[in-house]
């Protein structure tokens, strides 16, 4: 009985939501071929790394990992939350493992207090920036909203981090159906600009160059400098320039570009402030790194249609619709916003939510 | 002459009379304001502060329901009740009112339509407890039946209890049996103290109704009529578990096992059951797992919808108010006989009264006996009908189908089946396959044809379901060979591309719903890409050229299609197609732009190539890859003002945006003039731009809105203000509507995929390995129930519950003792362990459940949602006497450990003692265990405190520690611990319905139990055993105190020991002897004490006498009194004889079970 209920994927691809989707549904998930044909074969230390955190805030995970480490079994046990503390490897930053762990914490049996320390910006995750001012206002229109909050307390910068973040998560009952429609247009731009380890006057430089580009489009722009010294500015020098752009219906989009060395800070400004652009002129009501997101907690929802416009749908949104219907049962009606306007890439989502209760909650 | 009876009074009908008769009644119409106007302030207060209260009392916790309005299930109507009380009767009675029809013997439930928009489900619970529990899950309402000449009884009470830990439905308690009751003053009295009971276990003033006597079998008619009026007009408040949940409660069972494999396996193999019935609550997802309480989880093989087999008036009937007559006589019964036709698990009996032959025509014929009639009708086979049939694949075809050869046979057969089907359902789809057979070719591409593959593969799937539609909500089996892919040679391929029409489903999104001819099965077709139009070309061609050019000319077929702009199905995609993620999107950038072309082309024709390949540049990211951010169209002003209508500053585009709020374009405005003055002007030209036709139309709208917004705030600001319940109400009122208006005008298919099926809609489910038992020992009276399970629902854990012993359960329950529990949909035998908690501090362990007080139990078993009632059994087996619900309780937590704890004393004794040290042995074994407890609180039975030091180095455990004082070498030292226990990872389901015998589940007994009824002894430990205590008396040394010190102390102190005098005294010494006098006095004294005695013993001799002589007489009266009452004894005796023979005449031989209740 219990193997037929195994959800078996293969390759290291799309690693983490399935393993959020299987702690939420409680099947058990078996991943092989995990970069069974590399050189290098088997899980990364990264990946070793999150499932020991995963393991950290839940009781009762059975991980078994194969020989080789090319296949991994997970049986989910319960979100537990609580007080946890977690050291991230030096691969990956902390948006990386961060990222699961927002997913999951609002479903714990208690409210979650993690305290992670590593890279907070790197260009390949989410920096705490983006986690802070993007992914956990799109939890807000779920219900999720008090209590919830990120503090940066350190940052570090990539090659060696020193970094620390904590992550703070309240815990739901159920979450609301959202009915987001109606992207509005955009109304503000925020902006945060950090430097660690390097002259204070370079995120200034960035702001200007950022400012030049985006102030011909609106004048509610606001871009401030992010100061860490000493102790908590980490132990590498990095500068990165963050921007959020909100709607009047309150729709994000966000953009973030990172220094390389021997770069300058304007190529900084420029790449995010024109990638934030572009981002715009995708459209849609939410981020397009938050697809996911947003769409796991439209299928958690009640059992009611939930409805959401967004842009055109990326590679992880498409596997993470194909997983979602092994691990729930549920599969979105996508449809395009604007049938009359063949210029219009933007598709609404909508589905039926899965009634999904957080059973791990204690009553009374 | 007096005692001719007195003309009736008839009242004027016109005239003056009448007049002001009416005139009068006039009057009194209406609610007369001032005769109830308050008179007094208080009054008026008073008053105020009722009705505020009324208002409050009528408010409940909003609740969205979850069952359609326009289709609902039938209500479940459930007769519930001890044996011979008159279930069945009030169920036949029921049925004939609503149908006109009377069913011999029901079994199972019976559906009928019983008003314009409600159908009943009525179900008879039989007097198993199983059943009870399982009805008490999914009934709507309950009608209670009460033998009102017996009373209550337990069976009634323990269903009202299960009832309340699972969800109150509504209750009728019905009384029947009246008649028995000869006398008028007892029948008032029965009914006034069975009402006051009734009222106390429901809430005060529940509906109670009287069936007097039986007439004909049934209950008199207007009395059904006044029960069905009530049950017509019921309101149902949604209950949380079953807004939640969906189920089905079966009301047709059929076994699909092949017959062969029966055969062979003796009977005993899994089998494949299909079970039908309307579903309630939520909706049935795809994938969802279910549970069959009495069976176990069972997985859905699959389900489909099929007709409705009651269904409800439509809109042709909808005009009138009342149901018409003919709607009256549908009726849903498979298991019984309706119509002379009983659907038996795997057979189907026509019952023929009498006997009948085919001539008479005239004569009415039921169903059974018309089908039998029709079958005689018969002329030939069904091949032949097949061969002479003209069957056309489509409308507008010109020549029929013809059957060829026996290996053509089964795919042109299927096509007909596909296209008849088509045709019967919707005339419309017809016509949509011809308009897509002259698109034949010119709209296609690869993705297509791997959707024409995934949807046929589909249609196969749905193919049973389409034809069980058809007729009527039975299956037709039917054997379809399939023509195997390999068999039919490649070449044929060629063939079956041009067979294959495709819907453009990509291109035009709406529709969705288009049927697609059968194509090749073939896996390997599923990477070939083909063109109807080069397929056709090359019918004939052999392979390997056909295959050369495969690419190249894929190619260019889709470099036809590239210059036009075409929209993607990300449903089908997504969902049906076998492509990457990766093929997805970037497919949807070249078709986009037509730059990177040969790329993406060469790209769609590698998904062979393993995508682990090149693993090495693949980063599982977050980070979608940067937007090009180097190009030069951002220096392009045109390019960047393209977008410019996305920001508030890009002026109006639309009127919609009118709406969201003029201060945020305020807002915009001002903060315009700060901005350069070049923006400005642009996003001026954009509004000027917008269009002056529309800018007129938008400024009215504008207006209008602020004028609405303007009378609420300023006409009445107290309606625009609503309280929270009405905003509740609203915002669920408005989600219903949106969920309806979503899945408007989506197929079917679509809609079973996106939602699942909806409550209301009657399916059948078929289940894979199902026990046989459940086949074999089917009975249609135990009802089967199929309840859905929620993800989290399938998962085991342990479940804490608050927990509390039932106070009709004579004994407290013991920690570890079996327990059967009824939660969820389930009924499963588990090990509880009791606890309570500790000061917050912990959890401790109860060996038995405290008196009259909740605790905590925690169990291992499937997990239910926190805040699931649940009641618990100690024995479910018919044969128990007494009250058998045990404990009842709810849900607090889910977890995969505990933290109960039990004490535990570790004791030891000194080994040495010194001032307040002491070396303390046996306590431990070894020295690391005394690491363990280093620093803890110990203490001597005496109550002196001390605290483990350090181990020491021999004897290995035993170890150093500090007192509060000198303890005695003879003191025994105690260490308090806790020790953690788990409960017993037991869980049995109650698979009642497994057994011949339904009611004789047992589970895992008790060890006491067992031996009882294997006859063995308790092992008897040594240990154990009682001995008399010998304890060696304790000499206490005499206390000496030093001569030095007793001089020294006070004389208050001093010990005061004296000897005991061993010489006589005086007095002993010297003899006695009296004066005369005294002498006398003495014996004077002596005479009268005599006297005295003999006096008190004859005045008790005579009161004896006395005393003898009234005993006997008591004796003979007491004699009487015996006589007369053995009388009496007898003939009320004779008298319930009587009555118990007629009840048992009347039940037809039925074993009737009562037992009394207690209370």
């Amino acid at each position: 009985m219990a193997d037929k209920n195994i959800a078996k994927y293969s390759g290291h691809q799309h690693f983490r939501h399935r393993l959020v989707l299987s702690f939420l549904s409680g099947k058990p998930v078996l991943i092989d071929g995990i970069r069974s044909e590399d050189k290098n074969p088997g899980l990364r230390d990264y990946e070793v790394n999150v499932l020991r955190l995963l393991e950290k805030i839940t009781n009762g995970t059975v991980i078994e990992i194969g020989y080789t480490g090319t296949s991994i079994l997970l049986r989910p046990g319960v979100i537990s939350g609580g007080n946890v503390t977690h050291d991230c490897p030096l691969s990956r930053s902390i948006g990386y493992f961060l990222e699961p762990v927002i997913m999951l914490a609002p479903f714990a049996k208690k409210p979650l207090h993690l305290t992670i320390r590593g890279i907070t910006t790197d260009d390949r995750d989410l920096s705490v920036d983006t986690l802070r001012t993007v992914t956990l206002p799109h939890l807000e229109p779920f219900g999720i909203s008090d209590g919830l909050e990120l503090k940066i307390k350190k940052r570090g910068a990539a090659p060696l981090g020193g970094g620390e973040v904590h992550f703070l998560c309240p815990v739901v009952k159920q979450v609301k159906t959202l009915n987001f429609v109606d992207p509005g247009r955009i109304k503000r731009i925020r902006g945060i600009a950090h430097a660690v380890r390097v002259s204070p006057q370079i995120s200034n430089r960035m702001i200007d160059t950022s400012r030049s580009i985006l102030n011909r489009f609106i004048p509610d722009l606001y871009l401030i400098s992010d100061v860490y010294k000493g102790e908590d500015s980490g132990k590498s020098p990095g500068y990165a320039l963050s921007l959020v752009a909100e709607s009047t219906t309150g729709a994000l989009h966000c953009s973030e570009a990172v220094s390389v060395p021997g770069g300058v800070p304007e190529d900084v400004a420029i790449a995010a402030s024109r990638s934030l652009l572009a981002r715009i002129k995708r459209g849609g009501c939410v981020d397009r790194q938050h697809q996911i997101l947003v769409l796991l907690m439209m299928v958690l929802g009640s059992e009611d249609i939930g409805r959401c416009r967004m842009g055109e749908p990326t590679e992880r949104t498409v596997q993470f619709l194909r997983d979602v219907r092994d691990f729930f049962g549920t599969s979105f009606n996508i449809r395009p916003a604007e049938p009359s306007n063949p210029d219009c890439d933007e598709q609404i989502f909508s589905c039926l939510g899965t009634g999904y209760v957080n059973a791990n909650r204690t009553l009374g | 002459m007096d005692d001719r009876p007195h003309k009736a009074h008839r009242a004027a009908q016109s005239g003056g009379k009448a007049v002001k008769k009416d005139k009068g009644k006039e009057k009194q119409k209406g609610n007369n304001e001032k005769a109830f106007a308050p008179k007094s302030g208080r009054k008026a207060e008073r008053q105020g502060r009722r009705n505020a209260e009324r208002d409050q009392t009528r408010l409940h916790v909003p609740l969205v329901n979850r069952t359609p309005d326009e289709f609902p299930p039938p209500i479940i109507v459930a007769v519930v009740g001890p044996s011979g009380v008159g279930k069945s009767t009030l169920v036949k009675s029921l049925v004939r009112r609503y149908t006109k029809q009377t069913l011999n013997e029901i079994k199972g439930p019976v559906t009928v339509v019983s008003g314009k928009k409600r159908r009943l489900t009525f179900i008879e619970c039989n007097n198993d407890l199983n059943s009870m529990i399982d009805i008490g899950k999914v009934a709507d309402l309950v009608l209670l039946m009460i033998d009102g000449s017996f009373g209550f009884e337990m069976e009634q009470f323990e269903f009202l209890n299960i009832l309340q830990s699972h969800g109150f439905p509504k209750v009728i308690g019905v009384l029947t049996h009246l008649d028995l009751i000869r006398k008028q003053a007892t029948l008032r009295a029965t009914k006034k103290t069975l009402k006051k009971r009734f009222w106390t276990e429901i809430y005060q003033g529940a509906k109670l109704f009287y069936l007097s006597g039986v007439l004909n079998g049934r209950y008199p008619d207007n009395e059904i009529q006044n029960l069905s009026r009530f049950i017509s007009v019921m309101k149902f408040r949604p209950l949380v578990f079953r807004n939640t949940h969906p189920y089905m409660l079966v009301d047709r069972f059929e076994d699909l096992t092949p017959r062969e494999e029966i055969r062979t396996s003796k009977g005993s193999c899994d089998r494949t059951v299909t079970v039908y019935g309307y579903l309630c609550g939520t909706n049935l997802r795809n994938g969802m797992k279910i549970h069959i309480p009495g069976v176990n989880d069972l997985s859905v093989k699959s389900i489909s919808k099929l007709g409705d087999p009651c269904p409800l008036p439509n809109t042709e009937s909808e005009k009138r108010r009342k149901l018409s007559e003919k709607k009256k006589l549908l009726v849903h019964a498979p298991m019984s006989d309706v119509g002379g036709v009983i659907y038996d698990k795997d057979a189907v009996y026509v019952n023929v009264p009498g006997n009948f032959t085919k001539g008479n025509d005239g004569a009415a014929h039921g169903e059974g006996e018309e089908m039998v009639i029709r079958l005689q009708d018969a002329e030939d086979t069904l091949d032949q009908a097949v061969a002479r049939s003209q069957i056309r694949l489509f409308g507008s075809s010109s020549k029929e189908l013809r059957v060829a050869g026996p290996s053509t046979l089964a795919e042109d057969e299927e096509e007909d089946e596909d296209d008849i089907l088509d045709d019967d359902d919707e005339d419309e789809e017809g016509a949509d396959e011809d308009d897509d057979v002259s698109e034949l070719g010119d709209e296609e591409d690869e993705s297509e044809d791997d959707e024409d593959e995934a949807d046929d593969m589909d249609n196969d799937d749905r193919l049973p379901s389409s034809s069980a539609s058809l007729g009527g909500g039975r299956t037709i089996k039917r054997q379809r060979q399939r023509g195997t892919p390999s068999a039919s040679s490649l070449g044929q391929a060629g063939v079956d591309f041009a067979d294959s029409d495709s819907d453009l489903g990509g291109d035009d999104d709406d529709d969705d719903g288009g049927r697609w001819a059968r194509d090749m099965d073939g896996e390997d077709n599923a990477d070939i890409p083909s063109d109807d139009d080069d397929a056709q070309s090359e019918d004939e061609q052999s392979m390997p050229r056909w295959k050369a050019n495969l690419a190249s000319k894929a190619a260019s077929a889709f470099d036809s299609h590239v210059g036009r702009k075409r929209r993607k199905n990300w449903v089908s995609l997504i969902y049906s197609s076998p492509l990457t993620p990766t093929q997805i999107v970037s497919g949807a950038d070249s078709a986009r732009d037509g730059d990177d072309d040969d790329a993406s082309d060469d790209e769609l024709f590698k998904i062979k190539r393993p995508a682990t390949l090149d693993s090495d540049e693949q980063w599982d990211m977050s980070k979608d890859a940067p937007d090009d951010v180097k190009s030069d169209r951002w220096e392009d002003e045109e390019f960047l003002d393209s977008f410019r209508r996305l920001f508030i500053t890009g002026g109006s585009s639309s009127g919609q945006q009118l709406e969201d709020g003029d201060e945020s374009a305020a807002e915009g405005d001002f903060e315009d003039l700060e901005a350069a003055d070049g923006d400005v002007e642009a996003g001026g030209a954009d509004e000027m731009d917008a269009g002056s036709g529309d800018a007129a139309t938008a400024l009215a709208a504008k207006k209008e809105a602020l004028k609405r917004k303007f009378d609420e705030q300023y006409d009445d600001p107290e309606t625009s203000k609503v309280d929270f319940y009405d905003e509740k109400k609203e915002e669920m009122a408005q989600q219903l509507q949106l969920n309806k208006a979503e899945l408007e005008g989506v197929d079917e298919e679509t809609r079973a995929l996106v939602e699942g099926y909806r409550p209301g809609s009657y399916v059948r489910i078929e289940l894979e390995s199902v026990p046989c038992e459940l086949v074999e020992n089917f009975d249609p009276t135990y009802p089967i129930i199929v309840g859905g399970l929620l993800p989290s629902e399938e998962r085991f854990g342990l479940v804490q519950v608050r927990i509390k012993r039932h106070r009709w359960f004579g004994k407290p329950l013991k920690t570890n003792d079996p327990l059967v529990i009824s939660m969820g949909w389930r009924r499963f035998q588990t090990v509880p362990i009791y606890s309570l908690d500790d000061h917050s501090i912990r959890m401790r362990m109860l060996k038995y459940t405290p008196e009259h007080m909740h605790c905590y139990a925690t169990f291992y078993g499937p997990v239910s949602v926190p805040n699931t009632g649940f009641c618990a059994f100690n024995n479910i087996s018919d044969a128990t006497k007494g009250f058998r619900i045990t404990a009842t309780g709810v849900v607090l937590d889910i977890d995969r450990s505990t933290s109960i704890v039990k004490k535990i004393k570790l004791t030891g004794v000194p080994m040495k003692v010194f001032k307040n040290t002491a070396f303390v042995k046996d306590m431990f074994n070894s020295a690391l265990e005394v690491a363990k407890f280093e620093g803890a609180n110990i203490r001597t039975v005496s109550g002196i405190r001390g605290q483990v030091k350090k181990a020491l180095a021999k004897p290995d455990g035993a170890f150093r520690a500090t007192f509060e004082d000198k303890v005695l070498m003879s003191d025994i030292i105690f260490l308090r611990a806790w020790y953690s226990i788990q409960p017993r990872k037991f869980y049995n389901p109650v698979t009642s319905l497994l057994l011949s015998d339904k009611g004789s589940w047992s589970g895992m007994r008790l060890t006491g139990q067992v031996r009882r009824d294997e006859g063995l002894k308790t092992p008897l430990n040594s240990n154990s055993a009682y001995r008399k205590v010998e304890r060696p008396g304790r000499r206490f040394n005499p206390l000496k105190i030093p001569k030095k010190l007793q001089a020294a102390l006070p004389y208050s102190s001093k010990p005061k020991l004296m000897k005991a005098q061993h010489r006589q005294t005086y007095a002993q010494k010297r003899a006695v002897i009296l004066e005369p006098e005294e002498k006398k006095a003495v014996a004077l004294l002596q005479q009268i004490r005599a006297l005295r005695k003999d006096q008190v013993a004859r005045r008790k001799d005579k009161q004896e006498e006395r005393r003898s002589a009234h005993r006997k007489k008591v004796a003979k009266e007491e004699e009487k009194r015996m006589d007369k009452k053995k009388e009496e004894r007898k003939e009320y005796m004779r008298a319930a004889g009587l009555k118990t023979k007629r009840a048992a005449e009347r039940e037809e031989g039925r074993t009737s079970k009562r037992r009394k209740t207690q209370s």
